[in-house]
């Protein structure tokens, strides 16, 4: 028996393999408008925070003030406006979208790569594990998501442990705790859609071939199987995110997940619902920019999909 | 027909193709489908159009149609009855298709609606079509439906297209477009997706028609057997141009193009009056692609065995004066010896009688997805399928074992119980003397570099995502202990055996031909030298050329490397070309085996006799054999009682066949096993 620990590990997935997806969505309508949408909430995210020109958090006697007008004298503008403590709309605005998209991101890829590997393990094997994976997955996808995360969050504080993981991370436990609620919501459901897409692929005579070789499964999954299921997973992978984002505002919403006064899209509407008719433009902004976000996600999903009914070397 | 229809005998071209042109504008590119295609069909008569993939054949018949999606230009005429179709309206176009001009697909399936029945089916065309009442409607489907053969023609209507035969529903798709009495019928590949028996059925109907229906036919095939059977001339397309249009003998006996002596050439054909089976002669390099703009060159050149100077300077065009045209220079060079000499099959004789594959009593049964009676309870819901029984053969070494049959027979099941993909219920096998387990993962390292396979499809059997050196180098890395460079270098010499330029090694096999994936799935099947490779339809998928190409390839590792091969294939040509046995399939059963000599010769099993009588020759002078079976390959489930082909037998004694498993009787020579009631002698005449 030749040992197998002679063949060198293999590269899974080539990088560029990841983005095309991505580039190819970008040659459709869609894509063309969702991709845009998305890096700029991506760009957002990753600077708005030095961007912004006033403190997210710091109160002020501006209070009120309408968008696109000058508080005092001399000071910058506050383009959206200040809320009724003085707070700088704008600010606050660029501040939140790293902690939104950083969940949301954080918490679908841990889902979709749970899912990933569930679901691609389960199908390939098949039988009765298979069998089985896929009732207990029914079963967490019959549990609705806001519920699952309420569960979590209302039984965080005797979660005594999670306080050390939380400050490895810098962050707090709610914003851990929301995201491992994502990975877990979201799971079962990618697991069902690769595992299908798995029971497609698994049929292909390459497959055949890879297992008279004598592949391992592990390999056959990830080498074999795994590159051709990636339209699938960036479709799914898509979804997920902007499935993450809405449950990470509804949190954010509810008042859970985060610390205030730190900026939250969610929050930031729930704590100006009140004064909606008196100043609009308060709640109204942070609810355009969840909008804008998920439909971003959305048509980027699209054009993923789409990309892929077209043939794979489009013109340029 | 209707009275007044034209005499048979008149000649003037029904359809008259005059330097036909097809560009499609692609995103990537102007594709010529057709750069000049021109050919006549009369009242009468069947046209074979015959080409490999890829030359046009379809592109000219749906030109005729209409049916051209995206953005097209068409040149030339296409002149039905004195009017060209090219530029003309749409709303007269669609007049004259059903009305006068139909057609029948290559897959039955699409062809008709799943959700309705057969008879309001065809009520709804005859309805469109002609103007009658309710009652004479019914009367004529019912009508068509006789003239087309099928069983029971009154009572077919009541079905829905899911309950009949491939072969059945591709009857209900021809009397469709019979429907409104047709001046032409245009017929592409409609045999092709159809198992052979059924397929010389529906030929016989083809050949029964063109003489009662006084239509013009054109039937488009790439299989040139189908063509000699049912064509009365014959146009040959290389690369989307007319290359020769003849009568059907003057092109099977006397070809004047060198591209149609080469294709004649590479199809398997019967041992000679020696004994001596030819060895089939290749054409070298593949077709000239639709994309490329042709020069000022004969396209055939590259690959022209006579190609002179002239041929690259000049291109010829094809001759208009005489009555067997051709685009050749010197056409009178050309002779059977210009595609080489004739050589025998091959020059070794296997005499190593070490067996190196064997299986005893094998036997594989499908167990029904629906579990039990009672849900976890009681009896199988459906007792399991009989998909191999009592399987035993033997391959020895540098032998083939060739396995035929029709779809549904168990060949490939066989083969997959053997290298481990399927599941065998019991029965042993045996490599190299060793018993086997009957999953591959249980196998050792060994025994599985020992016994590869080669499946059909060859894009299917390549990882898409994955450059063509994967397969081949994993399976060196795996088998032979070889380190990243050295598989490298190994699978590039591999690629050059079979024919391939190793600079290919990085591709992708999208950016490959179906041929060359085919060579590829070869080169690693032949990684590691195994002792033994099961061939799972390994050529069925390509063209004749091609084929001819990787048959050579195979026999060529055989002498090299002394490998056994077993070899399956629904082609019976291509089987008694590679095989040294034969073992005959029937719903599971092996209905005759022995030396390949043996099995062809009487007597024969009464399957094997339809087989053989079935296969279409490319010969046009052959007559064809009159033994035909209705119907198709039956499921066989558990609890079967009596012969396995009792009900489609066309020799079927008495009641012995029904209720009596038949016995294993000893033919030509001991080796030589038919099963059947009928005794040997009896089989014999």
């Amino acid at each position: 028996m030749i040992e197998k620990a002679s063949v060198t590990p293999p590269l899974f997935v080539r990088i560029k393999d990841i983005f095309k997806p991505f580039t190819n969505a970008f040659k459709t309508p869609a894509g063309r408008i969702g991709l845009p949408l998305v890096i700029l909430h991506v760009l957002l995210a990753v600077f708005g925070s030095y961007l912004a020109p006033y403190s997210p958090t710091d109160f002020s006697d501006a209070t009120y003030v309408r968008p696109f007008t000058d508080a005092t004298e001399g000071s910058i503008p506050h383009i959206l406006g200040t809320d009724q403590f003085g707070r700088d709309v704008f600010s606050r605005l660029l501040s939140g979208a790293r902690s939104i998209i950083l969940i949301s991101a954080i918490g679908s890829i841990l889902g979709v790569a749970l899912g990933t590997a569930i679901g691609m393990s389960s199908g390939y094997l098949g039988g009765k594990s298979d069998e089985i994976i896929m009732r207990i997955a029914d079963g967490l996808m019959s549990f609705p998501s806001l519920l699952l995360a309420l569960l979590v969050l209302s039984v965080s504080d005797s979660l005594v442990w999670l306080d050390g993981v939380s400050s490895v991370f810098a962050t707090g436990k709610e914003s851990l705790l929301v995201i491992g609620t994502m990975a877990i919501v979201h799971a079962p459901r990618v697991a069902r859609v690769l595992r299908s897409a798995t029971l497609t692929i698994k049929t292909q005579e390459y497959v055949d071939s890879a297992r008279l070789r004598g592949e391992s499964a592990y390999y056959i999954i990830f080498k074999e199987i795994l590159p051709n299921a990636l339209p699938v997973l960036a479709v799914e992978g898509s979804v997920r995110f902007s499935y993450a984002i809405l449950l990470a505002s509804s949190l954010g919403f509810l008042g859970l997940g985060v610390e205030p006064p730190s900026p939250d899209w969610g929050a930031m509407i729930s704590d100006s619902r009140s004064i909606l008719t008196r100043a609009p433009w308060v709640p109204l902004a942070p609810a355009a920019a969840v909008a804008s976000l998920v439909v971003g996600v959305n048509l980027l999903t699209e054009g993923i999909r789409d990309a892929q009914k077209l043939p794979t070397e489009l013109p340029e | 027909m209707t009275s007044d229809s034209i005499d048979k005998t008149d000649s003037t071209p029904l359809l008259e193709v005059k330097n036909l042109g097809v560009s499609f504008f692609t995103p990537r590119g102007t594709v010529r489908a057709v750069r000049d295609a021109s050919f006549t069909v009369r009242r009468g008569e069947v046209v074979g159009l015959v080409g490999e993939s890829g030359c046009g054949k379809s592109t000219v018949a749906y030109s005729i149609m209409g049916y051209l999606p995206g953005i097209v230009q068409v040149d030339g005429e296409i002149l039905y009855d004195g009017r060209d179709l090219v530029g003309i309206d749409e709303s007269e176009l669609e007049s004259l298709r059903g009305n006068r001009i139909a057609m029948v697909y290559q897959d039955p399936q699409t062809s008709l609606n799943p959700t309705m029945k057969i008879g309001p089916q065809m009520e709804e065309v005859l309805k469109t079509h002609l103007n009658l009442g309710k009652q004479e409607i019914r009367a004529k489907a019912i009508e068509l439906f006789e003239s087309v053969g099928l069983a029971s023609p009154d009572t077919i209507g009541e079905r829905y297209p899911h309950e009949l035969s491939g072969g059945m529903q591709q009857r209900v798709v021809i009397a469709l477009a019979l429907a409104c009495e047709p001046d032409l019928l245009i017929m592409d590949e409609p045999t092709t997706g159809l198992d052979v028996t059924t397929e010389a059925t529906i030929l016989d109907l083809i050949v029964d028609l063109k003489d009662r229906v006084n239509a013009g036919i054109l039937f488009v095939s790439h299989n040139l057997g189908v063509i000699a059977r049912v064509a009365d001339r014959v146009t040959v397309m290389y690369a989307s141009q007319t290359v020769e249009d003849a009568q059907v003998r003057s092109i099977f006996n006397s070809p004047q193009h060198p591209y149609t002596a080469g294709l004649l050439s590479c199809v398997p054909k019967p041992a000679n009056e020696l004994g001596i089976t030819p060895r089939l002669k290749s054409i070298p390099g593949s077709v000239f692609e639709a994309r490329l703009e042709a020069g000022n060159e004969c396209l055939f050149a590259p690959r022209c065995p006579i190609a002179k100077d002239e041929c690259t300077q000049n291109a010829p065009q094809i001759s208009t004066t005489d009555d067997h045209r051709v685009r050749c220079f010197f056409p009178e060079e050309v002779t059977p010896d210009i595609w080489g000499e004739l050589k025998p099959r091959r020059d070794f004789e296997a005499d190593d009688d070490s067996v190196v594959i064997q299986a005893d009593d094998l036997n594989v049964r499908y167990r029904s997805r629906q579990g039990k009676k009672y849900i976890l309870f009681g009896d199988e819901a459906q007792p399991p399928v009989r998909a191999v029984v009592d399987a035993n053969f033997k391959v020895t070494k540098s032998r083939t074992l060739g396995i035929v049959g029709e779809s549904g027979s168990g060949k490939s099941t066989t083969a997959r119980a053997l290298i481990g993909l399927t599941q065998k219920s019991s029965g042993s096998m045996r490599l190299n003397g060793d018993e086997l387990e009957t999953d591959s993962t249980d196998r050792t390292s060994e025994q599985r570099a020992d016994l590869r396979m080669v499946f059909q499809n060859p894009t299917a059997s390549l990882n898409p995502k994955l450059p063509i050196k994967h397969a081949i180098t994993r399976s060196l890395k795996l088998f032979g202990d070889l380190d990243n460079q050295a598989a490298y270098d190994e699978a590039r010499a591999l690629l050059e055996a079979v024919g391939l330029n190793p600079d290919y090694i990085e591709r992708i096999p999208s950016e490959l031909s179906g041929g060359e994936q085919q060579r590829v799935a070869l080169a690693s099947a032949f990684a590691a030298n195994p002792k033994a490779i099961l061939a799972d339809e390994a050529v069925s998928a390509l063209d004749v050329s091609v084929q001819a190409q990787v048959l050579n390839l195979l026999l060529r590792n055989q002498q090299e490397n002394e490998t056994s091969f077993v070899f399956i294939s629904h082609d019976l040509g291509v089987v008694r070309y590679v095989s040294d046995d034969i073992m005959v399939m029937y719903a599971g059963h092996v209905a005759e085996q022995g030396p390949a000599d043996d099995v062809l010769s009487s007597p024969s099993h009464p399957y094997t006799e339809a087989l053989l009588s079935a296969a279409p020759e490319p010969d046009p002078d052959a007559t064809p054999s009159r033994i035909r079976l209705d119907g198709a390959v039956p499921t066989m489930r558990e609890r079967f009682t009596g012969c396995f082909f009792a009900d489609r037998c066309h020799r079927k004694i008495d009641n012995r066949c029904d209720e009596v498993e038949p016995p294993a009787q000893a033919g030509n020579s001991p080796d030589h096993i038919i099963r059947c009631h009928i005794p040997v002698d009896e089989l014999a005449t």
